[in-house]
């Protein structure tokens, strides 16, 4: 199926697109919150301010009322460590009562890089001292230890852009994996489908995910060939049976018509009566000619005749059928004229010669069955590019435009699968049309300028 | 011209159909042949054949005990003469079966008396023309085994393909042959092209045969279409 391949393409692209749609979000989002969390409030700022703010006057030292405030409000406490001494000089009144009040050197520097009894701590310097600023415990999570290797840091940004390429090469991967897999299983389920289309039998395992849609695939299958094949039996059947049947008329046939050949040429008959066994013979050969159709409009129909198709000079063809007409006699009453011109000696087709003469044939016993009183029967080829068009016409009695456009448009009774109360006509020009068509050709029922009725049959070359 | 020597030969003529028999018959000696005779079955048939030793053979397809395309090969092996089937099978295959196998012509149920008498006529006069070599014409009279016309008490060679137009025309005596069928009797298989040609031979044969080449009586052209030769006497 070629829709199979176009999918991948499109579910891979979908995928390719979402990987990096997620990336790009999950970095913005990243991004959203880092910002927001570090850029509203600074402990550190804070220490650097307070130190700032801290003022040495006479009465010792004091702090701006509006910083005081700002401290209560973070429920912060500060001391002030002296460079000199290493002893708290000022503190704020909110002081917990285990904080040491006498600071080695490292403590301080432990202060500065972590925290006192708990109390993570940040400082700032001030006038002659330390200003160290305390929060309550866990208001501030400090990394106590924190040193990178040099290049770790260097290389993050190139070390990131690897990282997110692998995971996207490996969500592929996974993707496409897990995709053949179940392509794979896929796969006999969309030739079974394609085949049933066709027509032909399928027969896929009934094993994996999807089992169950196999197993009703297959017998979809069972079921559409079953009726195929009913199908094709009654068809056989009809036509055997019609076959049959005009076998078995062909018998007493014979005897009707021989007899009553005979007894027309009967020279102890009365004319009356001679001419009566004249119309036993002529009924008979309607007769005849009726089974002959039938049999072959139903083989035709069924398609129980292929059709032989070989390279075929039209006009021989049809010269070779008027000649057969002209020598079974019907010279006197229906004459037929060649009108093909002179410079035309072939006109070459792809055809069954059988059944194209047989069709032509069809069309010149049409003109002698319609026209009691004889008609002249006109034939004609013409060369016409890609196509042969072999025309049959008359100036008999021609037909209406109503029936014309009948006989061009409507379906005959035989083929027809609808109830039909129209006045039934022979086969003639259904065995005519089922015999172009095999030959991919056209036919075209007009009025004839010579005054009657004419039939163009087109065939491609 | 006197074709009477035909109406002697020896018929076989099977079919398992007694009244159809009959009726076949009564058309064959109605016509004039005198040396009918009729089988029923295969066995009957093969009997018949040693007996009357047969000059043609009209074999039904269908029979009791056997088909006809099997009688056919047992009779050629008794000895090589013409083979008409007459059958109720129209199918196309068995039209080529009954050639392949040497059938000389093959006749579908129903029929009329004169179709089957032309077409006996026509095996025979093929197989046995040797026996009558002068085909009379209005003017002349034909000499085929010497290949030659006879004019005015004048002997008038005749070429090859001046024979073989002829003896297609003579054995068609009476109908049209198409033009195409000439080409094919006078130069194979891919007889197209030859239309010319043909008109020149036709020519030919005209100065020979006719009083009045211009005003042909006994080879007349059916325009478009292709020739008649009219035999006196038939």
């Amino acid at each position: 199926m070629k829709s199979i391949p176009k999918l991948i393409r499109r579910f891979v692209g979908i995928m390719a697109l979402s990987t990096v749609f997620l990336v790009i979000l999950n970095i913005i989002f990243f991004a959203i919150v880092f910002v927001r969390n570090a850029s509203t409030f600074s402990p550190w700022d804070m220490a650097d301010h307070a130190a700032a703010a801290l003022q040495l006057t006479d009465g010792g030292y004091s702090i701006s009322d509006n910083v005081m405030a700002e401290l209560k409000e973070e429920n912060a406490w500060a001391i002030l460590i002296d460079n000199d001494t290493r002893q708290v000089v000022w503190r704020t009144d909110n002081l917990p009562n285990n904080i040491p009040m006498q600071y080695t050197l490292s403590n301080i520097a432990e202060l500065t890089r972590g925290y006192v009894d708990g109390y993570p701590t940040f400082t700032g310097e001030a006038q002659n001292g330390l200003l160290v600023l305390g929060f309550p415990k866990e208001r501030f999570w400090k990394h106590t230890r924190a040193s990178w290797d040099y290049n770790f840091i260097a290389n993050l940004p190139k070390n990131t852009i690897i990282f997110l390429i692998i995971n996207i090469v490996l969500i592929f991967l996974i993707y496409v994996v897990v995709d053949s897999k179940l392509l794979r299983s896929i796969r006999p389920i969309t030739n079974g489908i394609q085949n049933l289309s066709n027509g032909s039998p399928v027969c896929i395992k009934e094993k994996g995910v999807f089992a169950e849609l196999a197993e009703k695939i297959n017998k979809t299958s069972k079921i559409l060939q079953m009726q195929a094949e009913q199908l094709r039996k009654k068809e056989t059947a009809r036509a055997n049976w019609i076959a049959g049947v005009s076998h078995d008329v062909r018998t007493p046939l014979s005897m009707i018509m021989g007899y009553a050949g005979q007894l027309e040429n009967s020279k102890n008959l009365s004319e009356i009566e001679r001419k009566k066994a004249a119309v036993i013979i002529r009924q008979s050969s309607r007769m005849k000619d009726l089974i002959n159709d039938l049999n072959l409009a139903s083989k035709l129909e069924y398609d129980m005749q292929p059709l032989t198709m070989k390279r075929e000079n039209a006009i021989s063809i049809v010269r070779q059928v008027i000649v057969e007409f002209m020598n079974t006699n019907i010279d006197d009453k229906f004459p037929i004229e060649w009108k093909t011109a002179d410079t035309l000696s072939a006109c070459y087709i792809n055809a069954d010669k059988d059944l194209l003469k047989r069709a032509i044939s069809n069309l010149i016993q049409n003109s002698i069955n319609h026209n009691e009183n004889g008609c002249v029967i006109y034939a004609s080829i013409d060369d016409d590019n890609n196509t042969c068009k072999i025309c049959i016409e008359d100036n008999g009695k021609g037909a209406s435009d109503e029936q014309i456009d009948r006989l061009n448009n409507a379906p005959h009774y035989m083929i027809c699968d609808t109830n039909t109360t129209e006045q039934r006509h022979g086969l003639g020009l259904l065995i005519v049309k089922q015999i172009i068509k095999g030959h991919n050709g056209k036919i075209l029922i007009d009025h004839s300028e010579y005054g009657g009725f004419k039939v163009v049959l087109i065939i491609p070359k | 011209m006197n074709e009477d020597y035909l109406l002697n030969k020896r018929i076989l003529l099977v079919d398992d159909e007694q009244e159809l028999l009959d009726m076949v018959l009564s058309i064959l000696t109605e016509y004039g042949f005198q040396n009918v005779k009729t089988a029923k079955n295969v066995k009957e048939a093969k009997e018949q054949a040693v007996k009357s030793r047969p000059e043609l053979a009209i074999l039904d397809v269908m029979l009791p005990d056997g088909n006809g395309f099997e009688l056919m090969e047992q009779l050629k092996k008794g000895g090589d003469y013409p083979i008409l089937f007459l059958t109720a099978r129209g199918e196309d295959d068995d039209k080529f079966k009954g050639f392949d196998l040497g059938a000389d012509d093959y006749i579908i149920k129903p029929f009329l008396p004169k179709e089957l008498l032309f077409r006996v006529m026509a095996i025979l006069r093929r197989s046995y023309k040797d026996e009558n070599p002068l085909v009379c014409l209005h003017d002349s009279q034909i000499d085929f085994s010497r290949a030659e016309v006879i004019k005015n008490d004048e002997h008038i060679p005749l070429t090859a393909k001046e024979h073989d137009l002829l003896s297609v025309l003579y054995r068609n005596a009476g109908r049209i042959v198409t033009i195409d069928a000439l080409c094919e009797a006078a130069w194979g298989d891919n007889p197209f092209g030859y239309e010319n040609s043909l008109m020149a031979h036709i020519r030919r044969i005209r100065e020979k045969i006719e009083q009045n080449p211009s005003h042909p009586i006994s080879l007349v052209t059916v325009k478009g279409l292709g020739y008649k030769l009219i035999v006196e006497g038939k």
